[in-house]
């Protein structure tokens, strides 16, 4: 006891409070301790008072000092390695990362099938849309082609108007000769604008097969001169323009070969009509 | 910042808590301690900024390194004391510190610090005008050069031109005048 007694007033258990102990020293103090309540109750009652004068000499730091300490420590928080002395892999843990991972699957699972069945709908969608294009461009084409029709008919019938109404244009019946009396033809000539057309909506003639054409005929000054081949069948109709003549005493249709000669067969003459 | 409330825990909920690392015990722990450990480090490394960069390391490594506590050791604030002196006494050991404060002798500047401090922390401070009547000048200067400043008693022997021995009972009787003050 009385060993206890100088142990404590050496002042040894003074300087283990501050750590101004060799590590030897240290290892005795706490072995002391362990084996010596009252060495205990000392090192706590020095422990005490010189916690207590740290109190009454304590110095409040800046404000912003505990935001700056708070997450430097938060931030150690998110640091595994200090996790790996404190904590062990326990079930805890094993049993928290199948379920997070069941949770994200099922997430993009559903995300997966979202995605999926936005993908048909889309595709269904350009599909009849694709086919509603298709459809309006068939029908503009159509319209393209009607308003086209309509336009050469218009034009045609504008110049066919042209004829009668120009002064300038004659009017010549061609008569069917012994070949073909019942023929007829009417054709309309301007010297001036050196036009020739032929009515085929008036004409009467026997329709002319695929190897043979009529063909066109102007007398000037006795002399046959070519303007032009023409099929004559029942659908022919409106006015044809044939090859141009300044001037021309007679005009007369052959029947040739396809495609028309150089010169008239003159026994095939069908018709003819002079002024 | 919001004015919280500062956090106060008993100390064995405290290292309970520390021991499942809960936020709480962070914040108590600086509530409870962050004033008693600058002071103990801005007057050994004399820069309140240096000291702020040690007292943020300090509970770091108490953070850290909270496994190497135990109750059976002592008190929880004596073991995070000598954490944060042996932390601003490396810090004052450093090149980079001697460098710093190439011109400044350190002894020079013991006490003139110290009543400095005291000026500026006194009116906050209950009760230490009884505390330092208490202590005798002798017994004020051991205890802070080795409590306050970091030295060692060996060292605090050299400063004060004194024997060892007489080191050792001064503190003894520094702490133990401490110890009927507080009582």
């Amino acid at each position: 006891m009385e060993d206890i007694k100088v142990y404590i007033e050496s002042g040894i258990l003074e300087l283990y409070v501050l750590g101004n102990v060799t590590p030897e020293e240290r290892a005795q103090v706490e072995a002391m301790a362990q084996k010596h309540p009252s060495i205990k109750a000392e090192l706590d009652e020095i422990e005490r008072s010189l916690e207590l004068y740290a109190g009454e000499n304590a110095v409040e730091p800046s404000k912003d000092m505990r935001n700056r300490v708070l997450n430097s420590l938060v931030v150690n928080l998110g640091d595994d390695r200090t996790f790996k002395s404190a904590r062990t892999a326990t079930d805890e843990e094993n049993n928290v990362i199948p379920i997070l991972r069941a949770r994200s699957n099922n997430i993009f699972k559903y995300a997966f099938a979202a995605c999926f069945a936005l993908l048909i709908i889309s595709i269904a969608g350009l599909f009849s849309v694709y086919n509603k294009l298709q459809e309006s461009n068939n029908l503009v084409a159509s319209l393209q082609s009607q308003n086209q029709q309509f336009t050469n008919q218009v034009n045609l019938m504008d110049r066919e108007l042209g004829v009668f109404r120009d002064p300038s244009f004659k009017m010549l019946k061609l008569q069917g000769t012994s070949k073909s009396p019942s023929s007829a033809l009417m054709v309309a000539w301007s010297p001036a604008r050196k036009k020739v057309m032929i009515d085929m909506a008036n004409a009467s003639m026997p329709a002319n097969d695929k190897d043979h054409q009529y063909q066109l005929w102007a007398m000037v000054g006795g002399k046959p001169v070519d303007l032009g081949v023409f099929d004559a069948d029942t659908t022919s109709k409106g006015m044809k323009e044939m090859k141009s003549i300044a001037s021309a005493d007679a005009f007369a249709v052959t029947l040739e070969q396809r495609g028309g000669s150089l010169t008239p067969t003159m026994d095939q003459m069908m018709m003819i009509g002079k002024f | 910042m919001s004015k919280k409330r500062k956090i106060s825990l008993s100390e064995e909920e405290l290292v309970l808590a520390l021991q499942r690392r809960e936020n709480i015990a962070a914040e108590a722990l600086y509530d409870m301690y962050s004033a008693s450990l600058f002071g103990v480090i801005v007057r050994i490394v004399n820069d309140e900024t240096l000291a702020e960069d040690i007292l943020q390391d300090t509970f770091v490594k108490i953070w850290n390194s909270f496994s190497s506590y135990s109750t059976e050791k002592g008190r929880l604030f004596t073991w995070m004391v000598n954490i944060a002196r042996n932390l601003a006494i490396d810090k004052i050991r450093s090149k980079d510190f001697k460098n710093q404060t190439k011109n400044q002798e350190l002894e020079n500047n013991v006490t003139f610090i110290d009543e400095q401090r005291n000026t500026v922390y006194k009116p906050e401070l209950l009760g230490v005008k009884d505390l330092v009547e208490q202590l005798k000048p002798e017994q004020k200067s051991i205890l802070n050069l080795v409590y306050f400043k970091g030295y060692t008693h060996v060292e605090a022997a050299d400063e004060l031109g004194v024997p060892l021995g007489t080191i050792k009972t001064r503190l003894r009787t520094a702490i133990a005048q401490l110890r009927k003050y507080f009582n």
